[in-house]
């Protein structure tokens, strides 16, 4: 909380400072794929749900590599000129501006799209010729191509689900990545990210906190559109931290977000006053 | 007075003896009934003579009956004159022995209890109801006074017979119909809701005679579930879905909930189970208990009480050397405890409690917040008078040094060890049995011995389940022969089709046996189990003509597609139900305009500003500004920089495809309406949206027999437009035959042609996984198809998402549709409301 730093502008593309690395523990194989992708230069998809690490595990690599890295969310409205850059008016003359993914590609950084499908899909036919061997990215407007950096790389996020029944990513746009799948971590585990993420000190509370999450995960595909994420429970953990009692931090980061139904609202509830109340 | 006297005596004897003349057993009942009115005047005896000689010649058994019931009478109400007198007016009706002997044997104890005027006015009561017949009135006298006044007296049995005669003259109800349904309805709604109770039934007596006396006797499903609307505590049902999620987010396993045949009368309430399904009473005290009652109950499962290997080793201690089977393939416990003969509910209530402190010890443990429950539920529980009590405080005993930690009774410790199974219960309770402590029990009390949240885990036959190791440990495709198993079983459980139905099928063409509908139809529609080379010899009876159009399927057994080998035959749908889809419309009216607000709501997006138009109202700044720089720099751009506010065009085309096999003409899980119902309701609802929406949509509905009849029905097509017609058309679909999704799918992508959409949508709905009178049994053949007709349609730019209304679809439709291309509705009910959401949801 004291880094000077924050709330200072900054540029978008900054080589990370080896000192703090973000927290994260490896769920499998993944930092030894994106090692072999990094060192290959190919393009990575991450899937998986939400909150289960994907932004925080290229964070993390990106700090491993020393690479800067570059994030977009992208959403519906998204034009190919917010990603590739446009031109200005300064006083009396019209200047070209880049945009993030080819400040990225110029500068050799890790571009990151995160929810690509969210994009409309004219807008991510501009990252296919980066994808492949040719790895450029053409200015159409300015008439120009840019060959991209020897660090540039492209990772995007994509959470196959629910809502991308009618939004799925086109079959020549996934095929073009290496695919690295993520799920929500095994019990263990879990455990010591919700500890080590919000620097809980009582392990008993944080047993109860994962136990209770895995438990509101089984009632996905039964009304609930997300489960449980990894990420809620750190919320849940830190709110316990910052003194609020168990149940009601349960609560507040665990259930009120996720859903609306009653029903699902009184089980999720039940849940936690089970690990949490009186009860336990 | 001395000689009146004397001749009272001799007109006594004379009396006797012209009784001796006509029957000897009068005049034996006479002289043995005499002396106990010793006490009394021989007048006053005279006159108890004369009008057992009067009742006698008016009517044997009425005579009989006074003379017996004298000596009783008299001893609890001595004014002789009083009660013969009363007596002697039964003569005035025909047989009306029988309304004479119930008040005979109750006169005295009402006297007694309650005074002369309380005796008075209840008599008078019962007098009127002779009037209207002798059968009436015997049913009057013939029940119990504490029974029929309730504690309130006179006015308690005043208010239980207004609304009676009520009835009586209204609907003629007689009062042995009205009486012990009454008094059951009273018990629960309270005397000032018997006229409301009564009034219905009066209403429902118009519809039917013999369906209105079934109410009132609470023989049927309306007259108990009206009562037991008005029970107070905890109904489970309304909270069903609640408790399923609990269920499933502690045992991960989806367990079928039910309604218990339990009603009013019958003892305390509590969860049963039948090893597949937990079955539930109206009411539960609270919700704690209702919470540990199904907590329990699942634990049961769980914890193998119903595995039939279990079950099995009882069997093989008890020699009694296999599992009786009855014909649903279910064990019975019976033979088990047969040789308790008449001690046997003794037995089962011991060997319960056994059974029940094994699981729950394991519960306690495994399910956080269980133990504190359980705690709470035993500190608030009273203990039941008489002999349930012994069992009850025993139990009780137990159970608070299971929680505190402590030992239990040495017979029972055993129960508490990981390993302990069913037949260290069993023999626990046999142990507990041999001890002379517990009481015999009756039926009747038996529910009261068991403590709150617990019941009998014996009341069911129960259909076998494996072992929790079993199934865990089991590879993939012993699980999957055994879900096969299950759904099989479910099939037996379809009500037939009516023979209304079949009249009114619109296939009666294809000249379907009658047993093969009805019987096999199923819940997911498979047929009788055929040998599978069946599907290979059967060839297409019937030439491809119009109409007909061949698909291919897949043989996941060959690896190939059988080319043309499904034909599918478009029939249109006619005969509309105007009016019942007006009655539907009708009831979801609030559903509709909630519906209506929510597009409402999604209108305004919809109406977004499109940005860089060629034409429009006002400037796009970003765009023009964009223009402004290009045309600088010396580029040509084009000129798209405007605004317009229009109904942007999601350019989305959706099929609704409807599975209409058998399986949907079940009955609604509540016993309210069948599945069908809201299904028709469902599919209205979402055309009555879209149309308003505007997206290109069509809906359509398809049944099969045998590969070379796929029957697909197109309720509205894209081209047609939306409303009353097409209301009617949906409103008119019934369920039949089975489903052969493979075939309607790739139909349904052929239906896409006519659209012009960018993104195109097939919405299933369904009640469960395909299958088909052909498919040999062998339900992996037609989910590999399915799943293959998936895949074309996603290569044919179609979505495919599956919506089911099958609990267990999560075991399933993941392979076919793919996770996250699928929906399980728990809730039939919900699907009116929830099949537009889900499609507003997926578009968006």
């Amino acid at each position: 909380m004291s880094n000077p730093m924050r709330g200072v502008e900054h540029d978008v593309i900054q080589r990370p400072g080896a000192s703090k690395a973000p927290f994260y523990l490896p769920q499998k194989d993944e930092v030894a794929i994106f090692r072999a992708a990094w060192s290959k230069r190919l393009p990575v998809m991450l899937k998986g749900p939400t909150g289960c690490g994907k932004t925080r595990f290229l964070e993390y690599m990106a700090s491993q590599l020393h690479q800067p890295l570059v994030t977009v969310s992208c959403h519906e409205d998204l034009t190919s000129s917010d990603l590739v850059g446009r031109f200005l008016l300064q006083g009396d003359e019209t200047v070209w501006q880049d945009g993030p993914l080819t400040r990225a590609a110029k500068e050799g950084a890790i571009c990151y799209l995160d929810e690509v499908v969210e994009a409309r899909t004219d807008t991510t036919v501009v990252i296919h010729p980066l994808t492949d061997h040719r790895r450029q990215l053409p200015l159409d407007k300015k008439s120009q191509m840019v060959d991209a950096h020897p660090d540039f790389m492209l990772v995007i996020s994509y959470n196959p689900g629910y809502q991308t029944v009618l939004k799925d990513l086109k079959p020549s746009t996934k095929q073009r990545f290496i695919g690295i799948n993520f799920d929500y971590p095994d019990e263990d585990l879990e455990r010591r990210i919700v500890a080590g993420e919000s620097g809980c000190q009582r392990p008993e509370l944080v047993e109860k906190l994962v136990a209770a999450g895995r438990r509101a995960r089984g009632l996905k595909d039964h009304g609930l559109e997300e489960a449980t994420s990894t990420r809620a429970l750190c919320y849940a953990a830190e709110l316990m931290n910052a003194g609020l009692a168990p149940v009601s931090a349960a609560r507040a980061a665990m259930v009120y977000p996720l859903t609306d139904d009653p029903a699902l609202v009184e089980a999720l509830e039940e849940i936690i006053e089970a690990h949490f109340g009186n009860a336990a | 007075m001395a000689n009146g006297e004397n001749e009272a005596l001799v007109e006594i004897e004379e009396v006797l003896q012209h009784l001796e003349a006509i029957s000897f057993v009068a005049q034996r009942d006479a002289r043995e009934a005499l002396p106990a009115l010793d006490g009394e005047d021989a007048q006053t005896r005279l006159l108890w003579l004369q009008a057992a000689r009067d009742l006698f010649f008016h009517d044997r058994e009425a005579g009989k009956a006074f003379m017996r019931a004298t000596p009783e009478l008299y001893a609890r109400w001595p004014d002789v004159r009083r009660w013969t007198a009363q007596a002697l007016v039964f003569t005035r009706w025909v047989n009306s022995w029988r309304a004479l002997e119930g008040f005979l044997e109750q006169a005295g104890e009402v006297y007694a209890q309650h005074g002369g005027a309380a005796e008075q006015a209840w008599y008078d009561i019962g007098m009127r109801w002779c009037e209207r017949s002798v059968e009436d009135a015997r049913a009057y006298f013939g029940t119990d006074y504490a029974k029929l006044s309730d504690g309130e007296g006179i006015a308690g049995i005043e208010a239980l017979m207004a609304p009676a005669e009520m009835l009586a003259k209204e609907a003629r109800l007689t009062l042995e119909t009205y009486l012990p349904g009454a008094l059951i309805a009273r018990s629960v709604v309270g005397t000032p809701g018997l006229g409301p109770w009564a009034r219905r039934g009066v209403d429902l007596m118009q519809t039917g005679r013999s369906r209105g006396e079934a109410y009132f006797r609470l023989e049927n499903a309306e007259g108990v579930r009206h009562l037991l609307d008005e029970l107070p505590g905890y109904r489970p049902r309304r909270h069903s879905r609640f408790l399923q999620l609990l269920l499933l987010a502690w045992f991960d396993e989806e367990i079928p909930l039910a309604d218990s045949d339990w009603r009013p009368g019958r003892g305390r309430p509590a969860m049963e189970c039948d090893g597949r399904t937990i079955f539930m009473p109206a009411v539960l005290d609270d919700r704690d208990e209702a919470v540990v009652a199904a907590l329990h109950t699942a634990g049961h499962l769980r914890y193998d009480t119903y595995a039939s290997r279990e079950i099995e080793a009882l069997f093989v201690v008890s020699d009694t050397e296999h599992p009786s089977l009855d014909e649903d393939q279910r064990i019975t416990w019976r033979p088990l405890f047969a040789p308790y003969a008449e001690r046997m509910f003794r037995f089962q209530v011991l060997f319960d409690l056994c059974e029940d402190l094994r699981v729950d010890a394991r519960l306690c443990a495994d399910v956080p917040g269980y133990a504190t429950r359980l705690r709470r539920l035993l500190a608030r529980a009273e203990t039941p008078e008489g002999e349930p009590g012994i069992f009850f405080s025993f139990a009780r005993e137990q159970y608070e040094r299971l929680l505190r930690g402590d030992a239990l009774d040495s017979r029972l410790q055993g129960l508490l060890a990981g390993e302990a199974r069913l037949l260290d219960a069993f023999q626990a309770g046999q142990a507990l049995f041999a001890d002379e402590g517990f009481p015999d029990i009756a039926i009747e009390a038996r529910s009261e011995a068991y403590l709150p949240g617990h019941g009998l885990n014996t009341g069911h036959a129960v259909y076998p389940r494996r072992t929790y190791a079993e199934i865990h440990d089991a590879p993939h495709a012993d699980a999957y022969a055994e879900h096969r198993q299950t759904k099989e079983k479910q099939q037996g459980e379809t009500p037939p089709q009516t023979p209304e139905q079949r009249q009114n099928d619109p296939d009666s063409d294809i000249n379907v046996p009658p047993e093969n509908t009805s019987g096999s139809g199923g819940r997911v529609g498979v047929g009788i189990p055929m040998p599978t080379k069946d599907v290979h010899t059967r060839g297409a009876s019937r030439e491809a003509g119009e109409g007909v159009l061949p698909y291919p399927e897949w043989d996941y057994r060959e690896q190939r597609y059988l080319h043309e080998w499904a034909k599918v035959i478009e029939r249109p749908v006619t005969d509309g139900k105007p009016k019942r889809a007006a009655n539907i419309l009708e009831d979801h009216a609030g559903a509709l305009k909630r519906l209506r607000a929510a597009l409402e709501l999604q209108r305004p997006s919809r109406m977004a500003p499109l940005r860089r138009q060629p034409e429009g109202d006002e400037l796009d700044i970003e765009a023009t500004i964009g223009y402004v720089v290009d045309k600088r720099a010396g580029l040509s751009p084009e000129g798209r920089i405007y605004r317009r506010r229009a109904v942007q065009q999601r350019d989305t085309a959706v099929l609704l495809l409807a599975d209409m096999s058998t399986s949907i003409m079940a009955r609604h899980p509540s016993g309210e309406g069948k599945v069908i119902d809201r299904i028709r309701s469902g599919l209205i609802l979402f055309s009555e949206a879209l149309s308003s929406l505007g997206d290109a949509y069509a809906i359509c509905g398809f049944a099969s027999k045998y590969h070379d009849n796929v029957n697909y029905y197109v309720l509205k097509d894209f081209a047609e437009a939306g409303g009353a017609e097409i209301n009617a058309r949906i409103a008119g679909v019934s369920g039949r035959l089975a489903s052969r999704m493979g075939a309607a799918i790739r139909h349904s992508i052929k239906r896409f042609d006519e659209v012009d959409a960018r993104h195109r949508l097939l919405l299933l709905l369904s009640d469960g996984r395909p299958a088909d009178y052909d498919d040999g049994g062998d339900p992996r053949y037609l989910n590999e198809d399915t799943r293959m007709a998936m895949k074309e349609a996603a290569d044919a730019g179609v979505h495919p998402f599956c919506i089911t209304l099958d609990p267990r679809g999560g075991q399933y439709l993941p392979t076919i549709f793919g996770p996250g291309h699928y929906t399980v509705l728990d809730r039939v009910d919900e699907l009116p409301a929830r099949l537009p959401e889900i499609y507003l949801r997926l578009r968006r």
